[in-house]
């Protein structure tokens, strides 16, 4: 079947974009390493949008083969293209297209630019595995692959030992995950029988709402969902994470992989809807996660790690929105916050790569005049993120507080303090980036130059992106939620009230009012401090006073964690390698050295004569016809 | 049947070709000859045939044993280019008996009347002993021939006296009649059946080399030159234990009570012996001999455990264990050659002493195949073991699996330790040259063992 | 064919077996209690046609008379089949003589191959 064939295909492209480039590296010339890493992409792109036309309502699904039969269990290799895998794809190959295309501009002068494309590549192929996969191994399968990617990738320049540490932090934290979505794995296969979506969903349907075995499921997909997508309290992997080369905060950190724990829960929503309980408790872990990352973000100084923040507060925002059951919601700001972010991400880099590696707001501004392609894409990127009709974020946002404001009051106006704290941070990186005097060295004032055009095209389709993206979801029923509704038939089906809130439109219009007016007033809030009475941040020697101090060093988890945590752990390995010298080594030795003398004793039946050999034979055929016909036992 | 037919034809032809001024042609041709051969087989693919008048049978099982088979023998014959350059060797003759061992081997495989079976073991057998004695000027070479003759011959006269009880008992040598004689009569079953049984299952343990009928093997895998060590771990096995499991499913089926115990016992011995002996030996040629007897008794678990799985972990195993063993003795072939110490060709675990360094691919390969043979997941090794064990559990005969588990642990180590010397220990200086061809079949078996770890499936719903 | 024989369906094999064994047995004894025992240096000297014993009776002989000797008997069993063949002729009919054709081809083959590799040549 055609279909069968397009789906391997889009999977295949970046893995043989992979294997030339990884076993091609040093012998690839330079200067094709980055064509044909693009050409893999923009290929799984190309097929993505066909299958994507050609899609007629029905879930698709592309055996490839038989993987692994234990028993009565049987696992496929196999694809599932519906509603969900093809907007991920979409946004996965489309967005990671025009990073590779960015790469080429950012990364060309590397020593390991073939490499690093190469890496990419993989990447691209196991998040695709991911999102296409037709059953939770495969799932796992890209999950643990794209972990591995970040892992290369944010240690990608390994001979600075912080940022190889970054890197073990963010596997580290990702296996802790990892360890919980495979115990979800088990508990499905032990209760369904089975890791297919479609025959576990069909199951499930069967279970009442708040069945115990569900609760324990979906909390633990759950915690593999926050190591993934950095969530309270897993999330601080990311911040460091940015040690990585800026295409790949982007990417990965930013447009796609951190996105993996949405889509797993999206894709498991029926699972969800049965179990209120596990979203009540996402629903605390989002806002919390939302409003901690964000006031972190208000006092950071590095560009990158501000824009990190801002991602970690915007998942908790998506979660925010599958915990009231909006699953298209969550989905919808997941695509938009692929557009803006990436966009803010690769405008970050464009002006890191002008300033010669700065990374520090405070020795910027006023580069607006430098860089005006990247200082107006980056600006329509502020736009949207803080949630500013009619931009892209403004409508993806604003329906996830909607329906959490039909859920709960309280958590609304949580959500939208955080809000609030999201543009002023946005806007402050804006205005001290772009807008005042340069505060930067001569050097760098000499080297300013606006990026080249294989780093600037991306940004303006992401900005057009950014832009228009809110048309894929108007309020009141738009096309998005329309094409996704046939994925939460199931959900609809086993908890009716959780789904059918009609949001009248007064009421609608009223919070549209009140969050635009947050969104401006903290710009204005922030235009006050940072353009009209020209403040800079305080250098990192400066006295900082209570709380200030307390966001600054990000409320000091890095420090808990080392104390609570990684100590005792320490000491317990300590304590275990020690019982472990005496015992257990004791008992192997043991063992080891009887089994070599009995196998030295053995030894010496070879004697190699061959008259011994025959009488061996004889001799044994003699005790086994004595002992089968003549004893009896 | 058309393989066995054109597999003599083309032994005759390699003779002749023996004649021709240039050895260059032996090689190439040979290797088409088993690969038309290969293509021969699968012409009765999905369909059951008696041929001959009854003397042979074909179905799906057979011709992947046969595949297995053909597949072993492709890559022995194409890691065979030494023998070109040797002025010693006549490649013709060692080709034309290898296609005459495969001729033995397939009838073993898809034998119906036990007279093929017998006159396959033989014709097998007879090439091999020639082919042990091949290296004309080492005694080692001749020792090994010689003393695989005896014991061969010996083995032989039992089996065919197995065979001759069994015809006392039901009258018939055609296997579905000893089937249906058992059946018909299931509880007055002659003494002589019950004998022939063990004796036809002595004289094929001994071919397959299971303890206590092992004695030969060390001995004769160590003397034998490399390749057709190879040849005989691998052919002979798979050939062995396809004949082994047609006799015990489909004859002998009826009266499982009876052999089960027996099977078992030696079974347990097999793996016993097999994997603690392994362990003391210093050079990698006699481990790798320890280490068929320990394979063996893997293979055996899934025979005395006959079930409905059975044929599938057998074709399973064969083919992981007959990859991974080539690739380990194509290696070893290469290192040994390229590092000699002063008694000539080195086969000790030392010859492989930083090899991983100097050459990183012999060292993956080498890896790979260790991983495998000793049962590692990732490697078609794992899930062979993986599913000979299911049929024990499946048959609830538990206490064998404890035991077999066990000795794998054993196993580990003696495997491990040619990794441990390929990447952790310091060695000569210069590099290890491979020939391009030589190199592709190496990483072709390397790949399908790596293909086969990750999707076992792939030959499911073959069988 | 009758399958089932009673242990007393064996006793004739039995008798003719201890005959035979029995037979042996007296012969052997009965010979060598009744002969008359002379001994000389002279009875007691190997000897063939008069002529004295020279060395070792182990003289080695070529390996050359060996491979002539495998290669008769190999030859000579083969050409046995052409007997049953000849007098089975007529019932046989074409096929009988396709496949016997192919036979001697292939025995034909065998021999031209042993005389080409030399095996037959003495110097």
């Amino acid at each position: 079947m055609q279909t069968d064939l397009l789906c391997s295909l889009i999977p295949l492209f970046p893995l043989i974009g992979f294997a030339i480039n990884g076993l091609g590296f040093r012998k690839v010339p330079a200067s094709l390493v980055g064509p044909i890493s693009s050409a893999a992409a923009l290929a799984s792109f190309a097929v993505s949008l066909m299958l994507f036309s050609g899609f007629s309502g029905q879930p698709v699904k592309a055996t490839l083969f038989d993987w692994i039969s234990v028993g009565s269990l049987h696992i496929n290799f196999s694809f599932q293209i519906d509603q969900l895998s093809l907007l991920m794809l979409l946004i996965v190959t489309g967005v990671g297209s025009l990073i590779h295309i960015y790469s080429i501009g950012y990364m060309k002068h590397d020593e390991g630019f073939g490499k690093f494309m190469a890496f990419l590549n993989l990447f691209l192929f196991f998040m695709l595995l991911l999102v296409t996969g037709s059953n939770y191994v495969i799932m796992f399968i890209g999950w643990e692959g794209v972990g591995l990617c970040s892992y290369l990738l944010i240690g990608f320049w390994n001979k600075n030992v912080n940022y190889n540490n970054a890197a073990r932090k963010a596997f580290v934290m990702n296996r802790i995950g990892d360890l919980g979505f495979l115990l979800g794995i088990f508990l499905l296969i032990t209760t369904f029988g089975s890791v297919e979506y479609t025959d576990i969903f069909e199951q499930a349907t069967r279970f009442a709402v708040g069945d115990k075995m569900i609760l324990a499921i979906t909390l633990l997909l759950f915690v593999g969902a926050m190591g993934k997508s950095a969530q309270i309290p897993l999330y601080t992997w990311l911040p460091d994470a940015m040690a990585g080369p800026t295409p790949v905060s982007a990417l990965i950190h930013a447009a796609t992989m951190v996105t993996a724990g949405i889509y797993m829960i999206v894709r498991s929503n029926v699972l969800y809807t049965l179990s209120p309980v596990t979203l009540e408790v996402i629903g605390v872990i989002a806002i919390a996660t939302a409003i901690l990352a964000a006031s972190i973000g208000l006092l950071q100084n590095d560009i990158k790690k501000v824009l990190a923040y801002s991602t970690v507060s915007q998942l908790g925002y998506m979660f925010l929105g599958l915990s009231v059951a909006a699953y298209s919601s969550g989905m919808f700001h997941v695509i938009t916050h692929a557009f803006f972010k990436a966009l803010l991400f690769l405008g970050a880099g464009s002006v890191i790569h002008a300033m010669s590696d700065e990374q520090d707001i405070r020795n910027m501004g006023g580069l607006r005049k430098h860089l005006p392609l990247t200082f107006i894409t980056f600006l329509l990127g502020t736009i949207a993120i803080a949630g500013i009709p009619p931009f892209a974020g403004f409508f993806s946002k604003d329906e996830i507080l909607a329906h959490v404001f039909l859920h709960n009051k309280a958590l609304w106006g949580l959500g939208l303090v955080g809000s609030a704290m999201t543009s002023f941070y946005m806007f402050r990186l804006l205005f001290l980036t772009f807008f005042g005097e340069f505060r930067g060295t001569e050097a760098q004032r000499h080297h300013l130059h606006e990026s080249p055009a294989t780093m600037t095209l991306p940004l303006i389709v992401l900005a057009v992106l950014s832009v228009a993206g809110g048309l894929l979801n108007l309020p009141g029923g738009g096309w998005l939620s329309h094409f996704m509704e046939p994925l939460f038939a199931g959900s609809a089906q086993v908890s009716p009230e959780a789904f059918g809130h009609e949001i009248d439109h007064s009421t609608e219009y009223m919070l549209m009012g009140i969050s635009t007016a947050v969104a401006i007033g903290s710009a204005i809030a922030a235009y006050v401090v940072y353009i009209s009475r020209h403040a800079v941040p305080a250098p990192e020697s400066a006295e900082r006073s209570g709380i200030a101090k307390l966001v600054y060093n990000k409320y000091f988890v890095d420090e808990l964690y080392e104390i609570a945590i990684v100590r005792p752990i320490r000491a317990l390995g300590d304590a275990l390698y020690n019982f472990g010298e005496f015992i257990i080594d004791g008992i192997v030795n043991g063992v080891a050295w009887i089994v070599r003398a009995a196998s030295a004793q053995l030894r010496l039946l070879q004697s190699g004569s061959i008259g011994f050999y025959v009488f061996a034979m004889v001799f044994s055929i003699a005790v086994i016809v004595i002992v089968r016909f003549f004893v009896r036992f | 049947m058309l393989p066995i037919i054109l597999l003599s034809v083309f032994g005759i032809v390699l003779l002749f070709m023996g004649f021709l001024k240039s050895k260059v042609l032996l090689l190439p041709a040979t290797l088409v000859f088993i690969l038309a051969a290969l293509a021969t087989t699968f012409m009765d693919w999905g369909k059951t045939y008696l041929y001959f008048q009854n003397m042979l049978l074909t179905n799906n099982l057979a011709i992947l044993f046969t595949t297995i088979v053909l597949l072993s023998a492709f890559m022995v014959v194409a890691l065979s280019n030494s023998f070109i350059e040797d002025e010693q060797a006549q490649p013709a003759e060692y080709y034309a008996l290898l296609l005459f061992s495969l001729v033995g081997a397939i009838m073993m495989i898809s034998f119906e009347n036990l007279i093929m079976l017998f006159v396959g073991v033989e014709i097998l057998s007879v090439a091999m002993y020639v082919l042990a004695g091949s290296d004309k000027h080492s005694p080692r070479s001749n020792e090994a021939a010689l003393k695989y003759f005896l014991m061969g011959a010996f083995a032989t006269g039992i089996m065919l006296f197995g065979i001759a009880l069994l015809y006392g008992a039901t009258g018939t040598f055609v296997v579905s009649g000893i089937k249906s004689y058992v059946y018909t009569n299931a509880y007055g079953v002659s003494l002589l059946l019950y004998m022939g049984i063990i004796l036809l299952l002595i004289g094929m343990l001994f071919k397959v080399s299971a303890a206590p009928f092992h004695f030969w093997t060390p001995d004769v895998y160590d003397g034998t030159p490399g390749l057709f060590t190879a040849f005989m771990s691998t052919v002979v096995k798979t050939a062995g234990f396809a004949a082994l499991f047609r006799v015990l499913s489909v004859s002998f089926v009826g009266v499982y009570s009876f052999w089960w115990g027996t099977l078992a016992a030696l079974t347990c011995l097999t793996l016993l012996i097999g994997n603690v002996t392994a362990v003391y030996q210093t050079s990698f040629k006699r481990m790798m001999a320890y280490s068929s007897i320990s394979h063996a008794g893997y293979l055996l678990i899934g025979l005395t455990a006959l079930g409905t799985q059975t044929k599938q972990a057998l074709v399973f195993y064969s083919l992981a264990y007959s990859l991974a063993t080539i690739s380990a003795f194509g290696v070893l072939l290469v290192v040994s050659r390229q590092r000699q110490d002063t008694n000539g060709v080195n086969e000790n675990f030392d010859a492989f002493n930083g090899l991983a360094r100097q050459n990183p691919l012999l060292g993956f390969v080498m890896a790979v195949s260790m991983l495998s043979l000793a049962g590692i997941p990732l490697t078609a090794g794992f899930w062979g073991k993986f599913m000979i064990f299911t049929t024990a559990a499946d048959k609830g005969i538990y206490w064998i699996l404890v035991f077999a588990v066990l000795m794998s642990t054993v196993g580990i180590y003696y495997y491990f330790r040619v990794i441990i010397a390929m990447y952790f220990r310091e060695g000569a200086a210069e590099p290890v040259k491979v020939a391009p061809f030589y190199r592709y079949v190496l990483i072709a078996a390397t790949i399908l063992t790596l293909v086969l770890g990750l999707a076992p499936g792939l030959l499911e719903g073959l069988v | 064919m009758n399958a089932s024989y009673l242990p007393s369906d064996y006793l004739p094999v039995l008798i003719q077996l201890g005959l035979a064994l029995g037979f042996i047995i007296t012969t052997m004894i009965v010979t060598h209690s009744i002969g008359p025992k002379r001994k000389s240096q002279k009875k007691d000297d190997p000897f063939e046609c008069g002529i004295p014993v020279e060395g070792d009776a182990r003289t080695p002989i070529s390996i050359k008379y060996f491979l002539i000797a495998i290669l008769f008997v190999l030859f000579d069993v083969e050409v046995i089949f052409l007997y049953p063949w000849a007098v089975n002729f007529k019932g046989l009919g074409v096929t009988g003589f396709i496949e016997m054709v192919l036979f001697m081809g292939l025995l034909l083959a065998g021999f031209y191959y042993i005389i080409r590799k030399g095996v037959l040549k003495w110097e």
